[in-house]
């Protein structure tokens, strides 16, 4: 669709340079390429009417890229997937998690599934856990605390 | 007890259930019996026995890694003939 409406707006372009001069045209079909790439991009990331923007300016290149970006870490967003972790960890029953409770005392889970649960955690958050520090992390508060410790996020 | 030794059977732990995760009968199979080889052993306290479970545990991670290899070979081999 995208590639419809570029094409439309240079030949709209064409037509009203009535070719007076070719090379100006093919200075514009050479940037074509270059906004097409661009308007994917705002597709992509779902922005609102890039195509509008464009096509009524027709080709002032705006200087505005987006990356693939997460949304920035708080400790909501940390406590919130830790639990969605562990949640889908088979051994643990949803309705009995909170989260101050003890993975081996409250939960009844071992030491081999505590660590599983850190490596589930480092797989979550692409980070690794040293085993000295991943052994005291019992709770899923714990958990949290230590992955905003380590991402720098505070309050 | 020793905490040295602790620490080995838990890095052991961990590289197995990474490598378990392309296990060709799938992870939670793997998984599964990794758990109970790990359980069946757990009152162990003799050092020199646990030395030597966990020297089989490498052998294992060998055997694991040779296995892949060999799917890895297989595989290519196929798509050359």
């Amino acid at each position: 669709m995208a590639a419809r409406i570029i094409a439309r707006c240079v030949r709209s372009l064409n037509h009203r340079a009535v070719y007076s001069n070719r090379i100006n045209t093919a200075a514009t079909l050479t940037a074509a390429p270059l906004t097409h790439g661009r308007t994917f991009s705002y597709l992509t990331t779902g922005h609102k009417s890039p195509l509008a923007q464009i096509s009524s300016s027709s080709f002032q290149v705006l200087q505005w890229r987006q990356y693939g970006d997460l949304p920035p870490l708080t400790l909501e967003t940390i406590h919130d997937r830790v639990l969605y972790v562990l949640k889908l960890y088979d051994k643990i029953s949803p309705e009995k998690l909170q989260a101050t409770s003890h993975f081996m005392k409250d939960l009844g889970l071992d030491s081999l599934d505590q660590v599983e649960i850190i490596m589930a955690m480092e797989d979550e958050f692409g980070f690794e856990i040293p085993d000295a520090e991943a052994e005291k992390l019992m709770t899923p508060q714990e958990i949290v605390q230590y992955i905003a410790d380590k991402k720098d996020v505070y309050e | 007890m020793a905490n040295s030794l602790r620490a080995e059977v838990v890095q052991l732990y961990k590289t197995l259930l990474f490598l378990g995760r392309e296990y060709p009968k799938g992870a939670d199979y793997f998984r599964d019996r990794l758990r109970a080889a790990f359980a069946k052993n757990k009152d162990v306290s003799d050092p020199e026995k646990i030395k030597e479970l966990i020297s089989r545990g490498e052998f294992v991670v060998k055997e694991l890694e040779a296995l892949y290899y060999l799917r890895k070979y297989r595989a290519l081999k196929k798509r050359y003939y």
